[in-house]
């Protein structure tokens, strides 16, 4: 946008072409069509000058576009119009400050020079005082108006641009430009009572004061000129932060954060107004499109190939960890907190178990029932007896194998033999 | 598993048994036939000698008969009841204290092994035993060296590294490689357990210096990266990786790791490129940390998507196949490339299909959040896909990441205000184990937000059942929960159920909290409900009033706002509770409010009802020298409608005579 104004403070004082002042009313979303807009402009303006070449209020017209040309664009835009067609209503507007129109005809040479002299003049001092401030208010109200007009006056505009070719365009467009000088309505009679007010107020030296005025406005119209810059993309922000607040109503509970650092990228760039992507969002589906085409499958030897990989570092051991992490949760009941215990191994194993922690190999009924190993004894009487005791001690003993319970009956058993002529003899 | 284990081998013992004696049973005879027909088919199976069982099977069996009891807090809170956590606050306080006094006894068997001379065990678990930290190996050698690098000692290995180097004694690559690993994984700072010892160093000098030191060197949360120490310019990584004699592509590969994990990406790329100029190949876990410094190494999005599609050529042409965190990778750092990440997310995916790699979790989150993070919220289409796949599957971890998927889909689906996907998601979690990847904070916050959407969206009994469900054993409601479940019972016309939230509410230690308690109030106090409910709420607002008027030791009371002590004078009126309502009228001067209209419209009305003209007087009194215009009305409305005795007339007059005077 404030491509555009560069332009239109080059073009502002001298070529009041209408179509200048059409491009300030579109909005951001309309950057192709101001930049259109403006090449057509410049393109007319030869015929634009040879037409008002001519005209009574030329030097009128000139003044309100310099004023103008920085900070009061619907007032370019009315004045332009205005000096274009001279029976038009807006002459009404400007009828009333024929004083000021009047003296306004050689006022730039002497206006500095005066200034000092002028500023001196206590008479001048509310009227002035009141001018400028209104010029200061002027400014605001331009600027607000702008961004709640740009909307509706967009079709309109686009509609006088169509149409407003020559400088005798149709009668539509005089109607619009009519309207626009009137939405600037509530501006321009103070302005014009102000005016006139000074002037009246300086019966002897009204050129003097005039010039001053000028000067004054001429300064105005400077900084103005340069705080518009500086203000327009202030005003594109603005208007931009409005775009983004009226999609927020749909995403209230997204975090601010997210929405910041989502409009505006890192790169400082914004990303395009949010609506023309997502209508491509909506249609986005995971099944649709193509893949990268980088990787090709692996065959499953090189897989296997690449899985023998040496003795994990501390990265794999540590990423292990943090992976495990993600899924560990505290036990929900007395059971599965059983379960941590068994894998801590603080927990006897269950199902209970008379042989846990016995590796052996053997089996629990080879430490249990022993008779087997009593063949070769005999069948009853006091070694038997004895033999069966033994046996029953043994198979209640868990801290021998059953190796060494076999030894053991096998040591009697060899005893046994070597006493048997001693107990033969008994 | 575990159970059907079970009842196969118990079935089998039926069969067995059936077929010994079923057939001469004639009353089992279904069961007889049945056997018949399938004893071909039956005939090869023989019955082990043995039976080995799985250690955890019969637990596990018990365990998956257990249900969750929607009434109890959860397990880990039972051992005292004193201890029972009532909000979410107090939940993670206690589930963190009982890990820190966990955490405390192992630091004091580790400290002090001395003290415990009775712990023999048999047979021993290592579990309970303290580890040993302590070097075994003394003297200068490259074994002393391995045993240090093990132990995790950084500083200790370094230096003896450089005495082994002083020496001039050579060490092998593999030492000095694992010697890179740990340096770089502790960016050349301390391991945790370096650190614990030093801090209790810093106790015993000054305590006041280590009590300011304590909070910023907090144990590293769960899950996260410890707070890592940045990388510094030439420390003894990048020192001892100079002065390295040959270096093979793991050294490389382990300092870029180490870059990057320590934020010094820039580094880790020109480490890369040297890599490359010295003709080695990184690994994946290399590229894959590579990918996710992108965002730090360039700041336009489309040359960010340039370098990641450069690192995955490089992985084509080196042969390196990507694994899911390579994806995963990528994805995350296409989530901080705006519109390009957006367009390019589902080529990815692609991708990863086309060379069959299961995405993880994580590879959803990331997706979600590249198509939702923006205002744009009208598409749905994305997320019920990410369900579709989701449903599908069950999910083991494989991504850090993993855990926050269920979380942001949740916030998707709040965002959407879409209930059905919601309630698909909900499905998807008690799938399996997924719910392992909610801990006790996601847990909460997952719900809160469930819950806050049932109550936009449902039925209020629908969202009554919920509510009952989950109440304490799934996730305390927050504040905000309450809020939206009081709009829910407002818009659904169930007032009535006020009283119950208010006690859930004192529960959850709310009842100090000025924004529930006037919508409480205000929602009590609007419409007039039959005598039973208005007497439950005349009760609660009881109860609110002691909240605000007890004194505790320590905590301050609420002060008494105008309309919550208009409300609560209302629900005391039109609970016909005269002599209590009076006493909130005379606070209202205490306190220097005016009581609304309405309030004291509601007080005559109870006053008439329960025939107590003396405080209907008191109450025109008390309008009078509040100086309210409507005492007038109010005195004219008393004299119709009471019948005063002599002394209440006189009294009246005075009362006229007293406010002409005062109109004068």
């Amino acid at each position: 946008m404030w491509r555009f104004t560069a332009f239109e403070a080059l073009l502002g004082p001298e070529d009041y072409n209408p179509d200048v002042t059409l491009p300030v009313h579109s909005s951001g979303a309309g950057r192709n069509a101001v930049a259109r807009n403006a090449r057509r402009s410049s393109r007319s303006r030869p015929a634009a000058l040879k037409g008002r070449r001519g005209c009574e209020r030329r030097a009128e017209g000139a003044m309100w576009g310099r004023l103008c040309g920085s900070g009061r664009i619907l007032l370019l835009a009315g004045a332009a119009r205005h000096c274009g067609r001279p029976h038009s209503r807006t002459q009404k507007l400007f009828s009333t400050s024929s004083v000021l129109s009047a003296t306004e005809d050689e006022p730039t040479a002497p206006a500095d020079s005066t200034t000092k002299v002028a500023s001196k003049e206590g008479a001048a001092e509310t009227p002035k005082q009141k001018l400028l401030k209104m010029i200061g208010d002027m400014k605001v109200e331009v600027t607000t108006k702008r961004k709640f007009q740009q909307l509706k006056e967009q079709e309109i505009k686009k509609q006088a641009t169509n149409k407003q070719e020559g400088l005798h365009g149709g009668s539509s467009t005089f109607q619009n430009s009519a309207e626009d000088v009137q939405r600037s309505k509530p501006l321009n009679p103070e302005l014009v009572q102000a005016a006139s007010a000074v002037a009246s107020s300086f019966p002897h030296n009204k050129e003097q004061a005039e010039s001053e005025l000028l000067a004054q406005l001429r300064r105005h119209e400077e900084t103005t000129d340069k705080q518009r810059r500086g203000g327009t993309i202030n005003i594109c922000n603005v208007i931009s932060e409005m775009t983004v607040k009226r999609q927020s109503p749909a995403q209230r509970g997204v975090r601010i954060s997210n929405r910041i650092s989502l409009e505006m990228d890192e790169d400082g760039q914004r990303i395009k107004p949010g609506r023309p992507s997502s209508h491509s969002d909506s249609g986005r589906s995971l099944k649709a499109g193509k893949r990268l085409n980088i990787f090709t499958k692996a065959s499953p030897e090189t897989e296997n190939a690449l899985k023998t990989v040496s003795s994990p570092t501390i990265w794999d051991l540590e990423f292990a960890k943090e992976i495990a992490a993600v899924t560990e949760q505290p036990p929900r009941n007395g059971f599965e907190e059983m379960i941590q215990w068994t894998k801590e191994g603080i927990l006897w194993e269950f199902p209970i178990d008379n042989e846990a922690g016995m590796d052996d190999g053997a089996e629990f009924h080879e430490h249990i029932f022993l008779e087997k190993h009593l063949k070769d004894f005999p069948k009853q009487g006091p070694i038997r007896h004895f033999m069966e005791l033994v046996i029953c001690g043994l198979s209640k003993n868990p801290y021998l194998s059953v190796k060494q319970k076999i030894e053991h009956i096998e040591w009697f058993r060899n005893y046994f033999e070597e006493k048997k002529e001693f107990l033969q003899e008994i | 598993m575990a159970a059907r284990r079970v009842g196969v081998s118990s079935w089998y013992r039926v069969l067995s048994l059936s077929r010994r004696c079923g057939r001469c049973s004639s009353t089992n005879t279904a069961l007889g036939k049945t056997v018949e027909n399938s004893e071909g088919a039956q005939e090869e199976i023989v019955l082990p000698r043995r039976k080995t069982w799985d250690k955890l099977a019969v637990l596990q069996t018990l365990a998956s008969t257990v249900k969750r009891d929607p009434t109890a807090a959860h397990y880990m809170f039972h051992d005292d009841p004193y201890l029972m956590p009532k909000n979410s606050a107090t939940a993670r306080l206690f589930s963190l204290s009982k890990e820190s006094g966990r955490n405390a006894a192992k630091y004091i068997i580790k400290e002090f092994p001395h003290f415990f001379d009775k712990i023999l065990a048999e047979p021993n678990i290592p579990s309970l035993m303290p580890e040993i930290c302590t070097p075994q190996i003394e003297g200068v050698s490259e074994e002393a060296l391995r045993e240090r690098i093990n132990l995790r000692m950084v500083k200790a290995s370094v230096d003896l590294f450089d005495q082994l180097l002083q020496a001039g004694t050579s060490i092998s690559l593999e030492t000095t490689n694992s010697l890179l690993d740990l340096l770089c994984f502790y960016g050349d700072g301390e391991s945790t357990q370096e650190k614990e010892s030093e801090e209790k160093e810093d106790l015993e000098e000054s305590e006041v210096n280590a009590s300011e030191q304590e909070t910023p060197k907090r144990p590293p949360q769960r899950g996260s990266h410890p707070f890592a120490s940045r990388w510094r310019e030439n420390n003894n990584a990048e020192r001892i990786f100079k002065i390295m004699p040959e270096r093979n592509a793991h050294s490389y590969c382990t300092m870029i790791r180490g870059m990057v994990k320590h934020g010094a990406s820039a580094k880790a790329y020109d480490m890369y490129t040297e890599l490359l100029n010295d003709r080695h190949k990184a690994d994946v876990h290399t590229f894959n940390a590579l990918i996710t410094a992108v965002p730090f190494l360039k700041d336009r999005f489309l040359e960010r998507w340039e370098l990641i599609k450069m690192f995955l050529n490089h992985m084509a042409q080196q042969e390196v196949q990507p694994n899911v965190q390579t994806f995963n990778a990528v994805l995350k750092t296409l989530r901080r490339c705006g519109g390009v990440g957006r367009s390019m997310a589902v080529p990815v995916i692609k991708e990863m299909e086309a060379l069959e790699i299961e995405p993880s979790l994580a590879t959803y989150d990331h997706l979600l959040s590249i198509f939702y993070r923006s205002a744009d919220l009208a598409s749905s289409g994305i997320i019920s896909e990410v369900l579709d796949d989701v449903e599908k599957r069950s999910f083991t971890p494989q991504d850090p990441d993993d855990a926050k998927f269920f979380i942001s889909a949740m916030q998707v689906c709040c965002d959407l205000k879409d209930i059905k996907l919601a309630y698909r998601l909900n499905k998807a979690v008690e799938k399996g184990d997924n719910w392992k990847f909610l801990d006790m904070d996601r847990l909460n916050s997952y719900w809160s937000r469930f819950f806050s959407l049932l109550c936009m969206m449902e039925q209020i009994d629908v969202v009554l059942k919920w509510y009952k469900e989950m109440s304490p054993s799934l996730f305390y409601p927050s504040p905000k929960n309450i809020l939206d479940f009081l709009q829910a019972l407002d818009a659904a016309n169930h007032l009535e159920m006020i009283p119950s939230v208010w006690e859930d509410m004192k529960q959850l230690g709310f009842s100090k909290r000025r924004d529930l308690l006037e919508e409480v109030l205000s929602l009590m106090s609007r419409d007039q409900h039959p005598e039973e409910i208005q007497l439950a709420f005349a009760k609660c607002a009881e109860d609110i009033k002691t909240v605000h008027e007890q004194s505790g030791r320590d905590q301050a009371s609420v002060e008494w706002t105008g309309s919550a002590l208009g409300s609560v004078t209302v629900l005391f009126s039109r609970a016909g509770r005269t002599q209590d309502a009076w006493s909130m009228m005379e606070r209202f001067q205490q306190i220097n409010r005016i009581p609304t209209d309405l309030v004291m419209d509601e007080f005559l009305n109870c006053a008439k009802q329960t025939n107590s003209p003396d405080e209907a007087i008191k109450l025109v009194k008390l309008a009078a020298s509040l100086g309210l215009p409507s005492s007038q009305k109010l005195k004219s409305r008393v004299e119709k409608e009471f019948k005063l005795s002599e002394n209440q007339n006189a009294r009246q007059k005075e009362l006229r005579a007293a406010q002409g005077k005062s109109r004068h």
